[in-house]
């Protein structure tokens, strides 16, 4: 029976009211507070004292929830589709071809899971020769740099859609075309036949376009000299490997002339002392004490503005012994030591096999190199016109018809590409220039000084993104190809030249569309369709073949044109005239590239900025260097700032740094810094990141139609502030110790154990020899061996070696504060000669020494001491001690010795006492101060997720608190060791290279298996040249050193 | 009956009696705090404060903030952990050594300078445990059975030792302090009238009823423990001493650390004694308990071991020279003439040169200038640590690497800090505490009634 009595609740249901029907429909019968609880004043807790107990129960539960949950488990996720040639933690190599200047050397790119974690030079490249600059190595940075433009520029706004850029710039350039008017393509050098073939295409779509070369730092006096005497307008090749006799003066040819990896490559064959082929002859005349000046055999300081007087003296002295004819100078110049007779006598022992090099960027100089080059019969056997160099092509005369042109209006459109002419030239004329034109578009990677001017910003590819070739030398092909895809919505310069010019090609298909297979990122750049179309004809039948085999390989050499001498025109007694006796009122500044940051493209590079010059040792600054006499003359000491007044143009409180070496009347700065609008590393003033240095670019002068970076009648003055530079090396001189051995090539010939006698025999030990270093042991005892001959300074090395192994960057205070990470530093020691003729005379290193000659010195205020420095490089790192103090006095064993000879760092275990670094002999060890990673404070590239792209996987990221140093590459060891057991090869055939040697350009670092009898490492132990540092503490070092051999006797 | 010498001079002075003996040093325990302990006090934890600051920013921020480097990797820190260590060596000098050899003047200064022992050391404990670039993992350095695998200590470490002689020489110290304290916190337990003070005191007394039995127990322990520290004070000076001399670093590197180092310490021991009690028999009226004579005993062992401090700055030089090793002689060479002389020739003025005073009697009996001398003699020995660990370090072996190094507004606050808790420590000492043994000194004043 079922109940079917309804109760009602109320009035209101019973009478059935209206009012409450339509109530009931709703499941709560109040409006709820739900505009309280989710508007905004919601979020605040806005509650009563009723509600404490839900919020505390909730609170309580949640909190007791979420403590319940485990720290989630991170995955690793495999590949779905494995990508074809990816194997995780196996890292694959390609061959390309450097981007971070125009010289092109082939690099070998080491990509891991897809991404290019460091590059090297390619073997096979007859520019890099397997080795690479620190620049070229700290490149790889600009890739994962987050302040490179992520998408296209309007006016300053980002837009993302190319089409619409593409369509305005068409638009516009084709108007701008029509009506006559000039566009201008102002390019740094390009010698890719395929980028050449584009710029074609744009100029014959846009028939008023002018291609105009320019390069930041100029060598275009050289391009003009051979075009008048050779008729012929290019660098020559210098075939250093053939050259008994080098005089250079002022060019810094193992620093950063021209093409210094090559040259370095082929000039240290020539200075190994071996039985077989006698040591070439290194003289250098030069004013600022550059990196090449402190490798010299003989190194003679002049002043800047008389180098065309010495050369013109050389010429002579030449001439009179060969009964040439001489130029009429009204007075010969000498400098002290006799440098240029006896410079002019060696190479006239070695005629027909030197080279006379000069660095300025100086017609008449260049003339006159020339004519002495051409008298000795260097032509057509260590000079090499007919295979000449690409290298640099600018010629300034042009860029100043275009900024002429641009300033009167002429020029409808300007292009820029890989220029950046307001900042390395003058500013102020360039934005009103461009301002002046009804199209200005950059190329530029990122929004530096000239990109912000400009109308559009279309941003180019990094190198390592692109398609390209390029021809360093003539018949010299190199191939550039993409590592990664690119990483922001870029696109290659030479894309968006030939989309203007429409003549881009139709993407290749991809062959795996519409099979239900993910779509593979194959050849997605058009403008891999335009360079493999461009090399079709030139590389045989099977182009596909030949064209893979040259990506391949990184290059593609055409049969090189037979060395003959060129036909001379050129007249140097006509010169008389020209050349410069100097003036004596004044200082002659010298404007040079450093090592570090070159022309300044790489200002935003922390690794580069990090990286101390190989010669003051000074980082994150450019300064005015002084000679120790005007510095005494002036009260001016390290520390303080100069203002440099030069013309019209004054820089106030600029660094100074009294540097040995540089002659007397003559300063230097380093120009490529001061960048503005580099980033926050390099310095944006607009985003409140001071610049790192200051601009010395505004200083260079034009001089006969060629930019001249020797600027006379510079006035300095003490400045008013102080200014503490970062210096990595504060103590310069060696003390008197035995730390680095040296003897003269005469004396090596008569013994090769020369400077090398003092060996401690006499060393006892308690200790019971380590199982590796007993004779037959199984295991391997790894080893390293430095050539000090052969080690320039040139500190590739140092970036190859941070890059590896995630160095962190510091900063320029924690320089300040002697706190770089490095693991490998090259110590550089300056002696000084005790007597003011003779530059061979005895040297002293002692401070108290070098006091109490400036003491002597300062009557006649020559200090020619300071001068005539003779220097010492020595690379300087873990050195593996077999008997290591540092491992001894661990509390926790986190650094203990390994069973291959390995002193090794277990970073986890570290606790961080530190102990061990003081202990440690060589200094060598590093701590992490603080957490360098993730930290505002060190905003370099461990702050951002895109920056730590680079990060090496196979290395740890240390943690705050804990020592690290050199492990020997022990990552590379261990890859080294499973691919020998992978392919069943003998453990006697595990190839290793550490990261410092792959990169050295020198060849001086060799590392390997002393247990191999047949390794070079070996072989090298049993050289008379070597020895250890602090031998006589026992501790049983594994890097052995060569000593260093001066060819000075012979003059 | 106990013989007293007609001819010595009184060790407690003022004909005090028992009861005077207790009722005098009692008073301040049981009385409300002077104006003068509040002020010290405040200032002491002002200073506390500082420390907690220094260390915070430390150890938020890294061992970065402090100015030590790639070379000098040591610095204020471990030179102020030798200063605090050393300085905590007359506690167990006086009551150790001294007792074993009945030298019963020590009982009215033994107390304090055990005492300060004990804070001293707990302020040198600060540095090398936050000297550590990770303090939390700092733990690893004991040898604790772990699941880390096989991982244990470096036995070859000096740093392991030293571990094992600060915790060994504090945990001897503090239980020896404790020991004697016992008779003296039961009589207070007696006096005292609050609910609390009560409670903690009759805790802390552990059920003392001064029968026959307890006592000869008390003494026996005394003795035992007396043994016990008696090699400790040779022991901790010389295993710091180790931290150094086993390494290689020109200068370090030296066999004559262990008894330059123990002679160190007790010269600024006694001189960080002296400076503690001539302010506290002034201010808390001790001078009948802490007399004169105490003073002079204590000036002639400060002249004694400068002086062995002194010859061993000699030794070190000519050792150096007759060595050979061009290292070496570099490193003395450099501390007396390179960038850090002053410091040199600060150390050599304040623990060679200025304690030959006390070869005057007047010097030595006269408590303002023997005020001044403890505070000379603590900033030469703290200055000793200096030139011994940074000048050093800052020019070893290669040039290339040779640096400057000055201490951090974080490094100065730290040291600075530590003498907030010293003094921090040393004024609840004084408050709840008798700061002279009572128990002992009443066997040594005459009127025993």
């Amino acid at each position: 029976m079922s109940n079917t009595i309804k109760y009602w609740k109320g009035e209101e249901e019973l009478v059935r009211d209206p009012k409450f029907l339509d109530a009931r429909k709703n499941e709560f019968s109040e409006a709820l507070p739900l505009d309280e609880v989710f508007n905004d004043t919601g979020l605040e807790l806005n509650s009563n004292r009723r509600d404490f107990l839900k919020f505390f129960g909730f609170s309580v539960t949640a909190v007791a929830l979420a403590a319940c949950y485990r720290t989630p488990v991170r995955k690793a996720v495999p590949y779905l589709v494995k990508p074809e040639n990816i194997t995780p933690g196996v890292a694959n190599y390609y061959s390309s071809t450097c981007g971070a200047c125009s010289v092109g050397c082939g690099l070998e790119v080491k990509v891991r899971e897809g991404r290019p974690i460091r590059v090297d030079g390619n073997p096979r490249s007859p520019i890099s020769l397997g080795g690479l600059c620190a620049s070229g190595q700290g490149s790889i940075a600009s890739l994962y740099d987050t302040e490179r433009l992520a998408n296209p520029l309007v006016n300053g706004e980002e837009v993302t859609d190319w089409a619409n850029v593409d369509d305005a710039i068409i638009k516009q350039l084709t108007a701008i075309n029509a009506a006559g008017e000039k566009i201008v393509l102002l390019t740094s050098s390009i010698h890719g036949p395929t980028s050449l073939k584009a710029i074609d295409d744009f100029k014959t779509k846009f028939t008023n376009t002018e291609h105009v070369t320019y390069d930041a730092v100029s060598y275009s006096a050289i391009i003009e000299a051979n075009q008048s005497d050779f008729n012929k307008s290019a660098i020559p090749s210098y075939i250093f490997d053939k050259a008994e006799v080098v005089v250079s003066f002022g060019a810094d040819f193992l620093g950063t002339w021209i093409s210094p990896v090559e040259y370095t490559k082929a000039f240290v064959k020539t200075r190994i002392p071996s039985k077989d082929r006698a040591m070439s002859m290194h003289i250098q005349f030069e004013s600022n004490l550059s990196l090449t000046g402190t490798n010299a055999d003989h190194r003679f300081p002049i002043q800047a503005s008389k180098e065309g007087l010495y050369l013109a003296s050389l010429y002579n002295h030449i001439a009179i012994k060969t009964g040439g004819k001489q130029i009429g100078i009204a007075q010969a110049g000498e400098v002290a030591g006799n440098g240029i007779a006896k410079a002019g006598d060696a190479l006239l022992a070695s005629k027909g096999k030197s080279i006379v090099i000069c660095g300025s960027n100086d017609l008449v100089c260049q003339k006159l190199t020339n004519g002495i080059n051409m008298m000795l019969g260097n032509y057509g056997s260590t000079i090499d016109l007919n295979n000449h160099s690409n290298q640099f092509k600018g010629t300034d005369k042009a860029v100043d018809n275009v900024l002429a042109g641009l300033q009167s209006g002429k020029v409808g459109a300007v292009i820029f590409y890989n220029t950046n002419p307001a900042y390395n030239m003058n500013a102020k004329a360039w934005e009103a220039g461009i301002k002046k034109t009804k199209l200005s578009v950059s190329f530029s990677t990122s929004k530096d000084e000239t990109a912000a001017l400009c109308q559009y910003v279309c941003p180019d590819h990094h190198y390592l993104e692109s398609w390209d070739d390029a021809e360093p030398k003539a018949g010299q092909y190199h191939f550039t190809q993409p590592t990664i895809s690119p990483v922001f919505n870029t696109r290659q310069a030479q894309v968006s030249l030939i989309t203007w010019a429409g003549t881009l090609p139709q993407l290749e298909q991809d062959p795996f569309a519409g099979k239900g297979i993910l779509a593979q990122k194959h050849h997605t750049s058009p403008y891999y369709s335009y360079l493999k179309s461009n090399w079709a004809g030139k590389l045989g039948e099977n182009v596909e073949v030949a064209f893979n085999k040259c990506l391949h390989d990184g290059v593609w050499i055409a049969p090189a044109t037979e060395l003959t001498a060129p036909s001379y025109s050129g007249d140097v007694t006509a010169l008389a005239g020209e050349i410069a006796t100097g003036k004596s009122n004044g200082t002659d500044l010298i404007l040079y590239t450093s090592v570090a940051m070159r022309d300044g493209s790489q200002a935003n590079n922390p690794w580069l900025q990090e990286l101390p010059d190989p010669v003051s040792k000074v980082c994150w600054d450019n300064y005015v260097a002084i000679s120790k006499a005007f510095a005494a003359s002036k009260g001016i000491e390290d520390g303080d700032t100069v203002n440099v007044k030069a013309g019209s143009i004054t820089l106030n409180n600029v660094p100074v740094l009294v540097q040995p070496g540089i002659a007397n009347g003559t300063a230097a700065i380093a120009l490529g810094y001061g960048r503005t609008m580099a980033g926050k590393v390099g310095g944006n003033v607009n985003s409140g990141f001071e610049t790192v240095g200051v601009n010395a670019f505004p200083l260079v002068a034009m001089k006969g139609g060629n930019r001249s970076y020797t600027i006379s009648g510079v006035e300095i003055t003490k400045g008013e502030e102080s200014y503490h530079l970062a210096q990595t090396q504060t103590h310069h001189s060696i003390e008197g110790r035995d730390l680095v051995r040296e003897a003269t090539y005469a004396d090596w010939k008569n013994n090769p154990k020369a400077g090398n006698e003092k060996a401690h025999t006499h060393v006892y030990t308690i200790w019971e020899k380590r199982e590796y270093l007993k004779d037959g042991s199984p295991n391997h005892r790894w080893a390293m061996a430095i050539d000090l001959n052969a080690c320039t300074g040139c500190a590739a090395c140092v970036v190859s070696c941070s890059l590896e192994n995630n160095v962190p960057v510091v900063g320029r205070d924690e320089v300040r504060l002697r706190r770089e990470m490095h693991w490998i530093r090259i110590d550089r020691y300056y002696s000084f000669t005790n007597t003011s003729k003779d530059i061979d005379g005895n040297f002293v290193t002692r401070e108290k020494e070098i006091k109490s000659l400036d003491k002597t010195q300062s009557e006649n205020g020559a200090y020619s001491h300071w001068e005539n420095v003779k220097v010492v490089h020595q690379p300087m790192m873990c050195q593996h001690c077999s008997q290591a103090p540092c491992e001894s006095v661990c509390p926790v064993l986190a650094t203990t010795h390994s069973s291959e000879g390995l002193n090794q760092m277990t970073y986890n275990r570290c606790i961080g006492t530190k102990y061990c670094g003081n202990n440690c002999p060589y200094k060598v060890r590093r701590f992490n101060w603080f957490r360098f990673n993730d930290n505002d404070k060190f905003d370099f590239h461990y702050n951002n997720p895109l920056g730590k792209m680079v990060i090496n996987p196979d290395v740890t990221v240390r943690t705050r608190g804990v020592m690290e140093k050199c492990s020997f590459c022990v990552q590379r060891i261990q890859e080294g060791k499973l691919k020998a057991k992978r392919d069943g090869a003998s453990p006697q055939d595990v190839k290793v290279e550490t990261a410092c040697q792959r990169a050295c350009p020198a060849n001086a670092i060799v590392f390997g298996d002393m247990h191999n009898p047949e390794s070079e490492i070996s072989k090298l132990y049993k050289n008379e040249r070597g020895f250890t540092v602090l031998e006589e503490l026992n501790v049983q070092s594994s890097i052995l050193y060569l000593t260093k051999i001066r060819n000075t006797q012979t003059v | 009956m106990i013989y007293d010498s007609i001819i010595r001079e009184q060790l407690v002075t003022g004909g005090k009696t028992a009861a005077d003996v207790t009722r005098d040093i009692s008073r301040p325990i049981l009385n409300k705090p002077s104006m003068a302990w509040k002020v010290g006090f405040t200032f002491a934890v002002i200073f506390l404060g500082i420390f907690g600051l220094s260390l915070f920013w430390t150890l938020w921020t890294g061992i970065g903030v402090w100015n030590i480097n790639k070379s000098v990797m040591w610095g204020w820190d471990i030179t102020n952990f030798v200063f605090w260590v050393g300085i905590g060596h007359a506690g167990t000098l006086i009551s150790a050594i001294l007792l074993l050899f009945r030298q019963k003047w020590r009982m009215s200064i033994n107390r304090s300078a055990e005492a300060m022992t004990i804070f001293a050391v707990i302020c040198a404990a600060m540095f090398p445990v936050f000297h550590m670039g990770r303090v939390w993992v700092g733990y690893w350095a004991l040898p604790l059975p772990n699941a880390f695998g096989s991982l244990w200590v470096n036995f070859n470490s000096p740093l392991l030792w030293d571990v094992f002689a600060i915790s060994t020489y504090f945990s001897v110290s503090l239980l020896f302090w404790y020991i004697g304290l016992i008779p003296d916190i039961a009589t207070i337990r007696d006096k005292v009238k609050g609910k609390y003070e009560k409670f903690w005191y009759r805790f802390f007394s552990m059920g003392w009823t001064g029968g026959t039995r307890t006592w000869a127990r008390y003494e026996l322990i005394s003795l035992i423990l007396a043994g016990l520290s008696t090699p400790l004070v040779l022991s901790v000076h010389t295993i710091v001493s180790t931290d150094f001399a086993t390494s290689i670093v020109p200068g370090w590197h030296t066999t004559i650390f262990p008894p330059y180092f123990v002679a160190g310490a007790i010269f600024s021991g006694f001189g960080m004694v002296a400076t503690l009690l001539v302010v506290a028999r002034k201010v808390m009226n001790y001078e009948n308990y802490i007399t004169i004579g105490h003073l002079d005993a204590m000036c002639k062992i400060i002249m004694l071991t400068g002086s062995l401090v002194g010859i061993a700055y000699l030794t070190e030089f000519f050792i150096a020279q007759y060595s050979g090793v061009e290292y070496e002689q570099y490193a003395f060479k450099n501390r007396a003439f390179g960038p850090y002389w002053w410091a040199y020739w600060s150390m050599m003025f304040c623990n060679l040169v200025s304690p030959q005073v006390f070869w005057f009697k007047w010097a030595r009996t006269t408590p303002w200038f023997i005020f001044i001398m403890s505070i000379v003699v603590n900033v030469g020995m703290w200055f000793e640590r200096f030139v011994i660990i940074v000048t050093s370090l800052h020019r070893d072996y290669l040039p290339s690497s040779w640096v400057m190094y000055s201490g951090s507004l974080t490094e100065v606050g730290l040291f600075l800090g530590t003498f907030g808790i010293f003094f921090t420590c040393f004024f609840l000492f004084a408050k709840f505490l008798p700061v002279i043994n009572m128990a002992e000194i009443k066997s040594i004043i005459r009127n025993r009634e």
